[in-house]
């Protein structure tokens, strides 16, 4: 075990390195001038000049790059060119609302998805497994603005149940907080609760036919019993990986729904700096969401490993 | 009197004396009222209806408060876009920029409801006979919100520190010298007759910050000026919120203990946000949210639309005059010929919008009675088209481009449509922002649309259109259709220069007339923004200035909110 997560962590850490390459060099290649972003159409040649020297981008890519990766990893990802905020800051002030969507979201996906599935897999091919599936498609097949905009304009705009736009800080005032992002949060959980039956379904419905489950069954356990404690554990390895994969997509996969409930998480935040060509910012918020991507999926790993030693051994 | 010949003169309070009014600066000519627009600027001043004897307390007006002025209470407003700093020498200023700014700092002059510049902390402005020279006076006893004083001094660095900076260097770079005659006496010196000096100041140039912010390692986002409300807190995309200055130079207000304002980009998430108590009050200028929003009965709404004085943005596309086929007059005219605004008003202006053939509004002393913009005539388009051809490769090839923007993409391919029928092969993209200003510097690109041109002067425009500005495809020019005609820039020119109202209104028409002739841009539309705000709020378009006379109203998606109160 202790072999296979160094080995992981050495993965990880390479992997970490080539994102940070890809970043900078996928921002560097963004069509676009910052200064023109700054200084607006009452650009000159002089004051670009100026401005790009200012700025450390007169200086090549490989210096850029190394000034840049240096910094970081004492703390310091720079500053927006654009609003002087340094970009740990605007990290520290997106990522929790991020952090708290995901985790609510995917609570919400979970609690509907699991124990739905178990219902289905239960009697599959009957009126509520049926029913769940062809809901489920139509879950796949409604984009997430749309349930957003529906969500709006049910719950904020008619019962005025939720705010419509808006995030509040738990700090701040937690009930508030819980309010804001229970709609972004229902948006968010829609896609994944399908994805999560489906998967979790599928996973059920194949090893209820195994032969240690026709052994339980035999010796007349029920079968809520056996799917709970004997199917649910190793039916769970399709979907553990696929929420890792949705989980670390939310990072930045977000960016619809913030953008929609006007949440200032960090694929909005990343999606301004990209329009407006503000490198360091970007480069910053790329590279968090992409680590943060991979950790994630290096638990989800480390966590199947636990749950299935034959990962481990493969 | 005659403005020709003498010094001009306007107090803050007192308005028996030499006036920089619309009597002095147009005179009472044949064309009426002057169009002096407020372009990005930071004019409009609010006073309540309750505090002059020319109250509107009564009226039930939109925007007009009722009833006597409530004091406390907060109020959240959703603004369309955020702010990327507080400094006025290097921050960008769009119209969510400008609010921002005029609730924590004040302008020297603002505009007045009858499109004349006047004294805000300033207390007066007069100039030399020939305009060249401008002195101002300051309001004695005004103080920061760090508690320093308003003087000449701290009016002097400001201005120094926007002719320093690559943003606004340019803007002022006509001002030549400006020095401190006096503690609260500033001097400024033009290079040449500048008639629209005092619009200058009312506009992102006339904002007054503290030395303190000035001098701050970091003064983009700390804003330390002398406005109504005290900054408070600013969390970039999320709100800004600043609160009751209690030393305010104008006695008794604001009203509001605290403002806030959320950046919401999308108008839809705007106006829902609005229709759930999220927030109270908003702009916008999507057409469909003004008339969705008008018909709720819930709320009241004031828009911008036939504004009495002034200029506003419209909506036009740039054809880039420096590039084939663009360059070729007979191209140009045939696109004009073929591009039917009043078509384009009904599809996308949802009764708001307007067509247009000129930038000046119906009633500008600076519009032409007839300025020749060619009408739309799908037969001549097309007879244009085959006279042209055979100079371009036997086809007239354009690409049409816009910003990301849905309302916007549906209108080119709208126009692509039309270009198409009179025979022009036009493709369409879109473009991101970023790139779509760059290209437009650079002159890479031969039709992009457009949404320019609110001034509270003429002359703001000046850079825009001046020859002087446009440069060679792939340098960097402001005049970004590249137009070079010699016989604008003399009209331009006797506009900026000539004190005599009639003189720079024939001037302007000249200006009109010939932008129609030369056609780097299509007009298509007005552009109209609105506020609307549940019965709550009070007062939110009722400005008047510190003497009591009434000041410009909402212009451009920006206000002023001293004077905005909430009822309980």
């Amino acid at each position: 075990m202790g072999r296979y997560v160094v080995t992981r962590l050495v993965q990880l850490v390479a992997i970490t390195f080539l994102i940070s390459v890809l970043v900078f060099l996928l921002v560097h290649l963004l069509p676009g001038d910052p200064t023109l972003a700054i200084l607006g159409p009452n650009d000159t040649p002089t004051a670009r000049h100026e401005l790009l020297a200012q700025l450390g981008l007169d200086k090549s890519l490989l210096q850029q790059y190394w000034i840049w990766i240096r910094n970081v990893f004492s703390g310091n990802f720079g500053k927006s060119f654009l609003t002087g905020q340094t970009v740990a800051n605007a990290i520290a002030v997106a990522l929790p609302i991020d952090i708290e969507l995901i985790i609510v979201s995917q609570a919400m996906a979970v609690i509907v998805a699991v124990p739905l599935a178990l219902l289905a897999a239960r009697r599959p091919n009957r009126l509520l497994d049926r029913i769940a599936t062809t809901g489920s498609f139509g879950m796949l097949s409604i984009p997430t603005f749309v349930v957003a905009v529906l969500l709006v304009l049910v719950f904020a705009v008619q019962i005025h149940a939720f705010p419509a736009t808006g995030y509040v800080r738990f700090t701040t005032d937690p009930a508030q907080n819980l309010r804001s992002v229970v709609l972004p949060s229902i948006a968010l959980a829609f896609g994944s609760i399908a994805v999560y039956y489906r998967l979790l379904r599928a996973d059920l419905i194949a090893t209820m036919q195994e032969d240690y489950i026709t052994m339980a069954r035999s010796k007349g356990l029920s079968t809520t019993f056996i799917l709970v404690r004997h199917a649910l554990r190793p039916s769970s390895f399709t979907l553990l990986a696929g929420a890792g994969i949705s989980i670390g997509s939310l990072f930045t996969g977000a960016f619809v729904v913030e953008v929609l409930f006007q949440l200032p998480g960090l694929g909005y935040q990343l999606v301004n700096a990209i329009y407006a060509r503000d490198y360091l910012m970007v480069q910053g918020m790329a590279l968090v969401a992409a680590v943060g991507y991979v950790v994630i999926n290096f638990v989800v790993d480390f966590l199947l490993t636990v749950l299935d030693p034959r990962v481990r051994r493969a | 009197m005659s403005a020709r010949g003498r010094g001009v003169r306007v107090t803050g309070d007192d308005r028996d004396v030499d006036r920089y009014d619309r009597r002095t600066f147009l005179g009472r000519s044949a064309a009426g009222a002057a169009a002096l627009a407020l372009g990005g600027i930071g004019g409009p001043v609010l006073l309540s209806g309750c505090s002059s004897s020319s109250s509107a307390s009564t009226s039930a007006k939109p925007g007009v408060g009722t009833g006597t002025p409530k004091r406390g209470g907060t109020l959240t407003v959703g603004l369309n876009s955020d702010i990327d700093g507080f400094l006025p020498s290097t921050n960008h200023f769009d119209n969510s920029g400008i609010v921002y700014a005029n609730t924590v700092y004040d302008t020297l002059t603002a505009v007045a409801a009858d499109g004349t510049a006047q004294p805000y902390l300033a207390q007066s402005i007069s100039s030399n006979a020939d305009r060249t020279v401008w002195t101002l006076s300051l309001r004695p006893d005004v103080t920061f919100h760090d508690g320093s004083a308003l003087t000449a001094d701290v009016v002097v660095a400001n201005f120094r520190a926007l002719q320093q900076s690559p943003l606004t260097g340019q803007a002022v770079k006509v001002i030549t010298g400006v020095s401190a005659t006096g503690p609260l006496t500033v001097q400024y010196t033009a290079s040449e007759p500048l008639v629209a000096f005092p619009y200058y100041l009312a506009t992102q140039v006339g904002y007054v910050v503290a030395l303190a912010q000035l001098d701050s390692a970091d003064p983009s986002s700390h804003p330390i000026g002398t406005g109504p409300f005290v900054f408070d807190s600013w969390e970039p995309n999320d709100h800004f919120t600043a609160r009751r200055n209690p030393n305010y130079w104008r006695a008794g207000l604001p009203y509001l203990d605290s403002i806030t304002y959320k950046p919401i980009a999308q108008d839809q998430s705007r106006q829902s946000s609005l229709q759930s108590g999220t927030i109270e009050l908003m702009v916008t200028r999507d057409p469909n949210a003004i008339v969705s929003l008008q018909r709720d009965p819930s709320f009241q709404q004031v828009t911008d639309a036939n504004p009495a004085h002034g200029q506003n943005d419209v909506g036009f596309i740039y054809l880039n005059t420096a590039v084939d086929p663009l360059s070729d007059l007979t191209v140009r005219q045939a696109l004009a010929c073929a591009t039917d605004t009043a078509q384009i008003a009904k599809l996308f202006g949802a009764g708001v919008l307007q067509p247009i053939t000129s930038p000046y509004p119906e009633g500008s002393p600076y519009r032409a009675p007839d300025n020749g913009y060619p009408s739309y005539d799908l037969a001549k388009a097309k007879t244009l088209v085959a006279q042209a051809a055979p100079r371009h490769g036997g086809t007239i090839k354009v690409e049409l481009a816009t910003i990301p923007d849905p309302r916007l993409s549906e209108l080119v391919q709208a126009v692509q449509s039309m270009w198409g029928a009179a025979g022009v092969q036009a493709t369409v993209s879109q473009i991101e922002q970023v790139t779509f200003i760059d290209n437009l510097a650079l002159g890479s690109f031969q039709a992009y649309t457009g949404d320019q041109f609110d001034a509270a002067d003429p002359d703001e425009n000046y850079v825009w259109w001046s020859p002087t500005s446009a440069g060679p495809p792939g340098t960097i020019a402001l005049n970004f259709t590249r137009n070079k005609d010699p016989e604008l820039e003399a009209a331009l020119q006797a506009g900026r220069t000539n004190p005599d109202p009639s003189a720079r209104a024939q001037a302007y028409q000249q200006v009109d007339t010939l932008l129609a002739r030369d056609l780097p841009y299509l007009w298509l539309t007005t552009n109209v923004w609105s506020m609307t705000g549940t019965d709550k709020v009070q007062n939110f378009d009722n400005p008047t200035l510190p003497g009591g006379q009434p000041a410009r109203g909402m212009t451009a998606g920006y206000f002023t909110p001293t004077e905005f109160w909430v009822e309980p």
